[in-house]
């Protein structure tokens, strides 16, 4: 590393060398400074700045007014609740399904394209659009409830419920999952064509039941991708949005009941006009999203250290 | 044992792909349904007749071919600027030296876990003063340059060896000439990859497009589409037919292109 | 072309590749960099390129000061050890490359790739890709490519290290016909010492960034001018015998016995020295001046090798089989003029 850092000093460079990289970077830059870097640092300010005024335009002091404003709104603590659990059940039964059909897929069978591509395609298309057959498949009247009612099943109000939103919780986690469950799949599916084959071949050869070989061998040699898909799932979990959005024709749940963070800055913005509040919200899920990603960071870290012990 | 445990993993897979497909294969068939068809109860499995009166029907109350033609501009456009932005960049950062090269590009990694939710707040607000509002360029501007797909070019360019550029340049090779002439060719496996996501993303964008363009002429397909439900006279089959044309491309770029798309999840995850 | 380097120096942060490297190289010459890896040969050559400016000193291609002149100005061909083909050309393009930046046209390009072509004999080859081809034809297209706008100067960095053991024999003689044949003026880096012996004009020895000897091949290995030299040349490593001279006479550590040797006449009374013989310059002699116990004997055909034991101190020499030597006999050597040397213990000069 410190051979590199003193080589980059060293080698030949001509006088237009030296600006060279920066006109490079000039195209690149010019929209990572307008539209990412700057809405950041706006983004932080705008939080900060309370007590709008209509005459002036302008925002009179600064402070925590909107994020006391954002905290004691019940709306928000709602979208929060409802984004937690649907975190809480879309990863784990995401992730479990993902192991199963990963380890499936991975095990060399015929047909094993047609499978994947089958398994892929929700990652491919558009999560409104699909996100259409789903509403309409969720209809009172729709082919889920008629294949439930074939089981002995009543017709279940998913898109409709009046009660607490259960059901619209329900539609939604189940739709979340069938749409987040390819890139979990293929995420773990080259976590598990990194495993060196000869660990499950010597378990084999211990006569290992498959079952036995799945959980004592492949799942902890798979243990740090598990950790990032779970993390990786966790942060675009928390953003759920586009999948709410067809499912309740634009709504957030039938009965305004399924608040999400990210819906909640969408009406903050856009009905309420509250930039200050949208901001702090924003800020909000950030901090969460911070702090996941810093987990994952630790972890890699740890995996790497302890793959290069061994 | 073995083949009992082959049959369970073929069973398992057939019914999990059957649940897996089912949204597709509903969404294509009701497309094709008549009224009565769409609505009957039990439901009927497959259309009567293949007839395209659907999507005729569709395209005739909502603009979907300007729609359609707007999504293909934006997705071409916005593709092919941030390729080069991305290509340009990345190249920077991998053979070019100027200082602090380290610390910004570290600095711009940490950068892309900004949600996109978080940032749209300002650029909102940044197309109105710009004055581009409800247009093209709205769609465009800000996805003409992206860190995620810069930091798959660039891991790609760092694995060319230092000989093959020294090579270039005392054989009289600028730059310039060796970016375009060794480095982009070489590139072409991840190059592909970075364009076919950035296809995908820019085609499948539904949330910005909401934000900022609020007229027919300039809707993409996934904004379009869900204008068009929620406004009066669409039928779910139509809406089906709809949802098709909106979905179709995208599963056909797949099946040609899916080793490159899910070698390039696997390797980066994807953007958002 | 002559190049002339003159006291040329280059210093990363506080550590110096190359230090003071003067050395004149003739038109036509082909001169071998040697030295253990680390030893500057490489940044020396990348000096020569021009990929590195020197922080010290000048170079001169004939009249022309290129000490600062960019890479592509100087005309000059490089072969990487690892080849550095590009992957997505074929062999005629690659050849073609270095023509196509100088805007030669397309005809003309094509005419001298293919007349490169068959000196290197790649010629069979032009419309595969590197992937396709072995190690040794890679190599060559690698060398067809520096060759094709006839550079003042032809630098060679490692190029025969990723070759196996038959087909760097076969490369090293190929690269000397064509240096031969195009009369360019080569710079050939390596850390084979058998190489380097076997293809050069000339060697120049390098350590830790300094010349240690700048000679005709057979010169460094019989007459090294310090022990680095007489140490890095040779196979099996010459053999070095600690001990002090007293009175004319060579005192083995770990032995009472006196060597009378002409070689100890003009070093002082009490210097500790080295001992230094070639296994190929024993001579068993009745009455020789060196006694030795014989240790293990090794039949390696027409000889033997014996590893004898002098003192504290373990040597080996290859003995006529006729001679006859037993593990665990005594005997008595004598050594031929030709290598043998006596350098200094501690700084290791030569001393006679």
């Amino acid at each position: 590393m410190k051979k590199q850092s003193a080589e980059n000093d060293v080698v030949y460079r001509s006088k237009f060398e030296v600006i060279e990289p920066y006109l490079y970077l000039l195209p690149f830059f010019l929209g990572v400074a307008v539209f990412t870097l700057y809405p950041v640092v706006n983004v932080v300010l705008m939080s900060f700045k309370q007590d709008y005024s209509m005459l002036t335009r302008g925002f009179s002091s600064w402070g925590l007014g909107n994020y006391v404003k954002t905290l004691n709104d019940p709306n928000f603590w709602q979208a929060i609740r409802n984004t937690l659990k649907y975190v809480l059940l879309v990863v784990p039964i995401s992730l479990a399904l993902s192991l199963v059909i990963a380890n499936f897929l991975n095990q060399k069978l015929k047909g094993s394209a047609i499978f994947q591509s089958i398994f892929f395609l929700p990652m491919v298309t558009s999560v409104t659009a699909v996100g259409l057959a789903w509403k309409f498949m969720f209809n009172n009247r729709g082919v889920i409830n008629y294949l439930l009612g074939l089981v002995g099943v009543k017709a279940i109000p998913w898109l409709r419920s009046a009660q607490g939103g259960a059901y619209n919780m329900t539609a939604l986690v189940i739709f979340g999952i069938w749409n987040i469950l390819p890139f979990t799949i293929i995420l773990l599916l080259s976590g598990l064509q990194n495993i060196d084959p000869q660990y499950r071949i010597a378990a084999k050869v211990d006569a290992a039941s498959s079952l036995r070989i799945f959980f004592r061998i492949t799942v902890p040699l798979l243990a740090p991708t598990i950790f990032l898909v779970c993390i990786v799932n966790t942060i675009s979990c928390f953003k759920v949005f586009s999948e709410l959005y067809p499912l309740f024709g634009g709504n957030p749940g039938s009965m305004g009941n399924l608040y999400t963070v990210v819906y909640y800055i969408r009406t903050s913005m856009m009905q309420y006009q509250d930039y200050g509040v949208a901001s702090a919200a924003a800020l909000i899920l950030f901090l969460f999203i911070f702090v996941f990603t810093m987990l994952q960071q630790g972890i890699r870290k740890i995996t790497a250290r302890r793959s290069v012990r061994t | 044992m073995r083949k009992l445990s082959r049959v369970f993993t073929y069973l398992f897979l057939t019914v999990t792909g059957i649940i897996m497909f089912f949204p597709f294969f509903w969404m294509f068939m009701s497309a094709f349904k008549t009224s009565a068809e769409v609505t009957a109860s039990p439901p009927v499995w497959l259309p009567s007749s293949f007839s395209l009166v659907n999507f005729q029907l569709a395209f005739q109350k909502a603009p979907f071919l300007r729609y359609f033609l707007n999504s293909i501009i934006v997705m071409v456009s916005s593709v092919t600027v941030t390729t080069v932005t991305s290509i340009l960049a990345a190249f920077a950062f991998s053979r070019l030296r100027f200082p602090g090269r380290q610390t910004l590009f570290t600095l711009l990694l940490s950068m892309m876990m900004l949600p996109f939710e978080m940032l749209i707040i300002t650029n909102y607000r940044t197309v109105i003063d710009l004055g581009i509002y409800d247009s093209m360029w709205a769609l465009v501007l800000p996805f003409t340059s992206s860190i995620f797909y810069t930091y798959i070019l660039k891991n790609f360019f760092d694995t060319v060896p230092d000989s093959l550029y020294w090579s270039a340049r005392i054989d009289g090779s600028s730059n310039w000439n060796y970016l375009w002439k060794v480095m982009v060719p070489m590139a072409r496996p991840s190059l592909t990859t970075v364009i076919l996501l950035n296809a995908l993303a820019s085609w499948n964008s539904f949330m910005w497009p909401m934000y900022v363009i609020a007229t027919d002429t300039y809707r993409t397909l996934p904004w379009g589409l869900q204008v068009f439900t929620t406004e009066a006279g669409s039928n779910p089959e139509q809406q089906m037919a709809a949802s098709t044309v909106v979905v179709l491309p995208m599963i056909i770029l797949f099946l040609f292109a899916r080793k490159y798309i899910v070698g390039g999840v696997a390797r980066g995850g994807l953007k958002g | 072309m002559r190049v002339v380097l003159d006291h040329v120096t280059k210093k990363f942060d506080d550590f110096t590749a190359v230090s003071e490297f003067s050395a004149t190289l003739e038109d036509g010459e082909l001169v071998c960099l040697l030295g253990p890896s680390g030893c500057g040969k490489s940044t020396l050559l990348n000096m020569l390129s021009g990929i590195l400016p020197p922080t010290g000193g000048q170079i001169f291609f004939d009249k022309d000061n290129v000490t600062n002149m960019p890479p592509e100005k100087r005309g000059v061909g490089l072969v990487f050890q690892n080849y550095a083909l590009y992957p997505h050309m074929t062999v005629l393009d690659n050849i073609c490359f270095p023509l196509e930046t100088q805007h030669v046209p397309k005809p003309e390009r094509i005419e001298r790739a293919n007349e490169i072509a068959k000196l290197v004999h790649v010629d069979t080859l032009m419309q595969r890709r590197p992937g396709e081809l072995s190690g040794g034809q890679q190599q060559r297209v690698a060398i067809a490519r520096a060759l094709v706008k006839n550079p003042r100067l032809l630098l060679l960095d490692e190029p025969l290290s990723n070759l196996d053991a038959r087909l760097r024999l076969e490369m090293r003689e190929e690269i000397r016909r064509i240096q031969q044949r195009t009369k360019v003026t080569a710079v050939f880096v390596t850390h084979d010492q058998e190489e380097a012996l076997a293809i050069s004009d000339r060697v120049i020895l390098m350590k830790a960034g300094v010349v240690q000897q700048n000679d005709l091949p057979q010169r460094l290995y019989d007459e090294p001018c310090n022990q680095f030299v007489a140490n890095f040349l040779g196979n099996p490593p010459i053999n070095n015998i600690p001990g002090t001279v007293h009175g004319h006479l060579f005192f083995a550590d770990g032995t009472d016995e006196g060597i009378s040797l002409p070689l100890f006449q003009n070093i002082a009374d009490g210097k500790r020295v080295n001992l230094s013989i070639r296994a190929e310059a024993f001579i068993p002699e009745e009455n020789g001046p060196i006694p030795a116990h014989v240790e293990r004997v090794f039949t390696m055909g027409k000889e033997e090798l014996a590893i004898m034991t002098l003192g504290d101190t373990e040597f080996r020499a290859y003995i006529d089989t006729e001679v006859g030597l037993v593990n665990g006999q005594n005997t008595r050597l004598n050594v031929r003029r030709r290598g043998v040397f006596v350098f200094d213990l501690e700084s290791g000069a030569k001393l006679a």
